[in-house]
């Protein structure tokens, strides 16, 4: 789910970029910093969409740099348990399916893959169902349901379930070409 | 009744037995045997014999006589009210014994004055009471027994006080002939009924106890005395005291609860199923028998010879696996396989030479003793095995029973999710409110129930949902964490976080939690994803940590090889860090982001987690199998976006690469200045041409060969006459040794760290531009020009340089565009060139641009902070204020220099190259075909002399060591060691095994497991 929020942060900026580019300094470094960036709590920092506010700069003693407490807007992505998403297929193997929507990894165990949709080896792993209709395969785009999430430093990992009604793949543009 | 009365009352008794006597022989067996026995009834009361004793006493008459069978009678009445319950087929069986005891006692008494003889008394240490003493004690002891009976809670005291005490006769232990336990036991009671002087109580043989029979008696002498002269008792055979504590343990039974019933699970004892998991079918408790289905393990060809009766030589060793039974293979080998009905129940099973299957498995039958039920921990291979498709309700159920057995204590926590499994509530579901010893309360979670349920620990089992994030806390797959995917009844199945793997627990064996572990991390030193050096040379990356051993990805390219390795096998960490150089002859160092080009992982992407011996071990984490390591060789990858070292560097706008431009320009204003002291400035451009005195040496990556120091790596500081002063990569130390205990190890990339030593010191250095201008004199020097040996590396080294100044503003593409590492084409002078028109050095290159192609012109550029550097710090005072002698990368000291550490131990580089004369290499010049030759020398800078073999007079060449490659030798291929302790000894190839050669040495004619890498194929002369 995504989340329009506003956050703080204290930057610290390196005394060279003092002058009349400092606030765009402070912006570019701002998104450099946090854009990408993963919390439990907000999730994924997608993009900066406002600074609303930087506050004064204070000046670290020895070093020169100077920290700015900043308050922006971001928009945030957060997996949650139980959300349907749409994600794309990035690799199959036999264990299930790594789907990735935006930042997010899910794993799609073959437990969590429908019974009849049977694994199928080669050059180009894929999930089919018996009557070959159905085909999950890498660049597949499948409609998932989360089932459980695991929050590192860095990313956030789920685990989701096609074994429900309406999920599955919804675009196949591997079956298609 | 005074003694006298004893005696004739045992007269008398003597006479009435007597007269029995005579009556036995006149009536028939069977009464007469009646009548012996009613003989015994006075201690034991058998209720039929009442009657008979009736007849006998109207028999013999007598009113004195009455009178004392009126006696004896009160107390067989006594016995018939207590002990009535014996049963008839007893009887038989003490009939049985007493026409034993009667037999043998029928020769004696002539002899023996057999006085007692005739009262074949089962208890016979009491035969030397009387008869009313006799009914006294068995009162008391029947009085007693009663007053344990109802005492029935009788306290710990009262039970103490029956324990023997010191004022007992005590126990001895007397060895004994082995199996004859019993028949000594039976002689020593014999012996004493027969000797009223033994003063023994009693003697017992314990059937579990082989060898030895236990006397009890008050002192030593009185067992030894009663043991003499038998002849199952060895007259040296010593006694032995069994101490009082011990003497209860003696005589208690120890209650084994056998709980044996159908569908447990147990393990075999013996046989070639030791160890064997099985599961019982049915128990036979009075035959001790169990019937067992197990997974046979049945050489169907061994079979086969024996039915046919062929005599085969068997092989002893040979335990065949474990296999299903398949009746056509059976059948395809001519066994003939009978289809049999089990009487007992009804089930159908094939026959084989005696042994039945059924579906596969194998039905035993096995005594009890052979197999063992006490902490059958089943693990989820062996379980599965048993499974069938269609039972699995069954089976979990089966397993549950054992698994609970097996539960620890404190199982159940409050809040933990249950369902149960057993009994009416079945698939209730609820939370654990309180646990009391083995009674848990429940919360249920269907409404409408009481608020708390009471369940049996047994009857609950943990209960999870797919998505749940749990860890292992016990089993096999302790200390795991993951997320549940999916549960099938009390099994789990877990994506492991680290492996991202399934693994199938039980879910008694989890519990729910956040945290995320690997499960082990670390054994010891080592910890999971540290590179280690193994025994046998090799190494590899951990990738999985088990209890006691480690997961190990071989450093093998091209294809990965796990091993999996006990703590003790593994050598040392390896934590140098060293770099390689990637296809594009890019440096790449740890954490720089690679992308494998070729081969089978290629296309795989990830930052290098560490680097050995050339081989790369990347993460990436799209990459499932080895924990997502792939080892790859350094040259089947190329770096992507700038190196990482440099990448840390902290900054944020265009100023700093162009300070990072003129840092580097600085050095070469630094040179000339450094220079003088050294020699004529006219060396630079030769100077690493190699063979040019000792100086070429300074700065150069050795190895030292011989002398204390053996085997240590270094950088040559000093020369001085027959001197050299290295300073250790390992150490951080400057040590001299002699000239002649060096060998270079040809490193080219040597100064390229000299010239970063500087580099702290010399930022606030700005552009000067004329001495600059005298430098590029040298470099035009037309001795300079066509080496391109000597300049190749400082390209190289320089490359990953320039991507750092630009690198690091990682939004400008256009910087990236122009950064000489991706298009070593462009004149690398270009970025500079914009941002400081002044640094004037620009212009250098820019005389080389015209002086041929682009490839030239990086060279050209390539030597400015080459040469200069080579001098190093020594002479320079600001220079070596700021270099720590041997600290890798100077310790930056501004930040602009943080990323550089990173880069310095450039030694890696020169670990490939250990070329030694008489080699075969192939050579492997641009633009020409291999050639296959023979090192003829290799000259100090690493280069070699080579005779190719292709050349008719066998000309002669002189290779840089990148166009060089060892010729890998095949088995049984004569060899030279390139590397390591036994560097330069000859030996033989006589096998290969992975990336080992196992190599028989010329001169020592040991064997020895080698490295393949640091073997070389010797020329043959």
């Amino acid at each position: 789910m995504f989340f329009h929020i506003t956050l703080e942060r204290n930057m610290q900026l390196h005394p060279r970029h003092f002058g009349p580019h400092l606030r765009e300094k402070l912006v570019a470094k701002l998104m450099k910093d946090v854009e990408g960036t993963c919390s439990g709590r907000h999730g994924f920092v997608v993009a900066i969409t406002n600074v609303e506010d930087i506050g004064k700069g204070l000046i670290r003693e020895g070093t020169g740099f100077v920290t700015f407490p900043v308050k922006y807007q971001c928009v945030a992505f957060r997996p949650f348990k139980g959300e349907i998403l749409e994600a794309v297929v990035t690799m199959v193997n036999k264990m299930g399916f790594f789907a990735e929507a935006g930042p997010v990894q899910i794993f799609v165990s073959n437990h969590l893959i429908p019974d009849d949709m049977e694994f199928q080896s080669g050059d180009m792993p894929n999930y089919t169902t018996s009557d070959g209709s159905v085909k999950i395969q890498k660049d597949s785009e499948v409609r998932l349901k989360i089932i459980g999430t695991r929050v590192d430093a860095t990313e956030i990992f789920c685990i989701g379930t096609i074994k429900d009604d309406f999920l599955g793949v919804i675009n196949d543009p591997g079956a298609a070409s | 009744m005074g003694r006298g009365d004893e005696e004739e009352e045992y007269d008398e008794e003597e006479d009435e037995e007597e007269e029995l006597e005579d009556e036995e022989e006149e009536d028939e067996g069977k009464v007469g045997r009646k009548r012996g026995r009613s003989q015994f009834i006075d201690d034991a009361a058998v209720e039929d014999e009442e009657e008979e004793e009736d007849e006998e006493e109207e028999e013999f008459g007598g009113d004195d006589r009455r009178g004392r069978r009126q006696r004896r009678r009160t107390g067989a009445e006594f016995f018939d009210l207590e002990a009535a319950v014996d049963s008839g087929d007893e009887e038989e069986e003490e009939e049985g014994e007493d026409d034993f005891i009667n037999d043998a006692g029928a020769d004696v008494p002539d002899e023996d004055e057999g006085r007692r003889v005739h009262r074949p008394s089962i208890m016979m240490q009491e035969d030397q009471e009387d008869v009313e003493e006799m009914e006294r004690q068995v009162y008391e002891r029947y009085a007693k027994s009663s007053h344990v009976e109802y005492g029935e809670d009788a306290t710990d005291v009262e039970q103490q006080a029956l324990l023997p005490s010191v004022k007992d006769p005590k126990l001895w232990m007397v060895k004994c002939a082995i199996g004859h336990e019993r028949e000594t036991a039976i002689c020593l009671m014999q012996k004493s009924i027969d000797r009223s002087d033994l003063q023994i109580r009693s003697a017992i043989a314990l059937d579990h106890l082989k060898n030895y029979i236990y006397v009890e008696a008050e002192k030593e002498a009185h067992v030894k005395e009663a043991c003499k002269g038998l002849r199952n008792i060895y007259s040296s055979a010593k006694v032995m005291l069994v101490p009082i504590k011990e003497m209860t343990d003696v005589l208690s039974v120890e209650s084994k609860t056998v709980d044996l019933s159908r569908d447990t699970w147990v393990r075999m004892k013996i046989g070639i199923y030791k160890g064997d998991l099985a599961k019982v079918v049915d128990v036979d408790n009075v035959r001790q028998k169990v019937i067992v289905k197990l997974i046979p393990r049945i050489d169907l060809q061994a079979l086969a010879n024996k039915l046919e009766g062929r005599e085969v030589p068997k092989k002893k060793t040979f335990v065949p696996p474990p296999r299903f039974f398949n009746i056509d293979e059976a059948r395809e080998m001519h066994i003939r396989v009978e289809r049999r009905r089990d009487k007992d129940t009804g089930e159908y099973f094939e026959m084989v030479d005696g042994l039945m299957f059924k579906d596969g498995f194998l039905y035993k039958t096995m005594s009890i003793k052979s197999i063992s039920s006490q902490n059958i921990q089943p693990t989820f291979d062996e379980l599965e095995k048993f499974r069938k498709p269609g039972d699995d309700a069954d089976g979990d159920l089966a397993s549950l029973s054992t698994l609970f057995a097996n539960r620890k204590k404190g199982h159940f926590m409050k809040g933990d999710a249950v369902i149960v499994v057993r009994g009416d509530l079945k698939n209730l579901m609820g939370w654990v409110e309180k646990v009391e010893d083995d009674t848990v309360h429940v919360r249920p979670k269907m409404s409408g129930l009481p608020k708390t349920l009471a369940f049996n620990e047994k009857e609950l089992c943990k209960y999870f949902k797919p998505g749940d994030h749990v860890k292992v806390v016990s089993g096999v797959q302790e200390g795991a964490t993951g997320m549940v995917v999916k549960v099938e009844g009390h099994v789990l199945i877990i994506l492991s976080d680290t492996t991202k793997e399934d693994i199938r627990v039980f879910a008694d064996h989890v519990v729910e939690s956040s945290e995320i572990t690997t499960g082990l991390t670390r054994i010891g030193d080592y910890e999971l994803h540290d590179l280690v050096l193994l025994d046998n040379m090799s190494f590899g990356v951990i990738i999985r940590v088990e209890s006691e051993a480690f997961q190990v990805l071989k450093g093998v390219p091209d294809r990965p090889e796990v091993v999996l390795v006990k703590l003790r096998e593994i050598k040392s960490k390896i934590e140098r860090r060293t770099s390689a150089k990637d296809r594009s002859n890019n440096l790449v160092s740890v954490k720089d982001v690679v992308r494998v080009i070729e081969g089978p992982c290629k296309g795989k992407q990830g930052p290098v987690e560490h680097i050995h011996k050339g081989i790369l071990f990347i993460y990436d984490r799209h990459h499932l199998e080895h924990a997502g390591f792939i080892c790859i060789k350094a040259q089947s990858c190329v770096i992507v976006g700038g190196s990482h070292g440099n990448n840390d560097r902290n900054g944020l706008d265009h100023f700093d690469s162009r300070f990072g431009g003129l840092r580097s320009s600085s050095q070469f204003l630094q040179s000339p200045r450094r220079l003088p002291p050294r020699g004529p400035p006219i060396d630079f451009g030769g100077r690493h041409r190699g063979g040019r005195g000792h100086d070429s040496l300074v700065n150069k990556c050795i190895k030292i060969k011989s002398g204390p120091l053996k085997g240590y790596r270094g950088r040559v500081k000093e020369v001085t006459g027959s001197l050299v002063r290295v300073e250790l990569d390992s150490q951080m130390k400057i040590v001299t040794v002699k000239r002649e205990d060096i060998a270079d190890t040809a490193s080219i990339a040597t100064p390229f760290r000299e010239s970063r030593y500087g580099m702290g010191s010399e930022t606030p250095m700005h552009p000067s531009r004329t001495p600059l201008h005298p430098m590029q004199t040298p470099m035009r020097d037309p001795g300079a020009t066509p080496l391109h040996d000597g300049m190749r590396t400082p390209m190289r080294a320089w490359a990953p340089m320039s991507p750092a100044r630009d690198s690091w503003e990682d939004g400008n593409p256009a910087t990236w565009g122009v950064s000489p590492q991706y298009q070593p084409a462009t004149p690398p002078a270009r970025p500079y060139e914009a941002p400081t028109p002044g640094s004037g050095w620009a212009n250098t290159p820019g005389g080389y641009t015209e002086s041929g192609t682009p490839r030239e012109s990086s060279y050209g550029s390539a030597p400015s902070p080459y040469v200069p550097s080579t001098p190093g710090g020594q002479p320079m005072t600001p220079n070596s204020a700021s270099y720590l002698p041997g600290t890798p990368g100077g310790q930056p000291m501004t930040p602009g220099n943080v990323g550089l550490d990173i880069m310095s131990p450039t030694i890696g580089e020169g670990e490939g190259n250990w070329f030694m004369p008489d080699i075969l290499v192939n050579v492997q010049r641009p633009g020409e075909d291999s050639h296959v030759g023979v090192i003829r020398d290799v000259l100090m800078d690493g280069s070699c002399k080579v005779s190719l073999e292709s050349a008719a007079n066998k000309e002669i060449v002189t290779a840089l060591p990148t166009e060089l490659e060892v010729v890998r030798p095949k088995k049984s291929d004569k060899i030279k060691i390139m590397n390591g302790s036994l560097r330069g000894v000859t030996g033989k190839l006589i096998g290969i095994d992975g990336s080992d050669g196992i190599v028989k040495l010329d001169d020592t004619y040991e064997v020895k497991i080698l490295d393949m890498v640091i073997l070389a194929k010797l020329a043959t002369q």
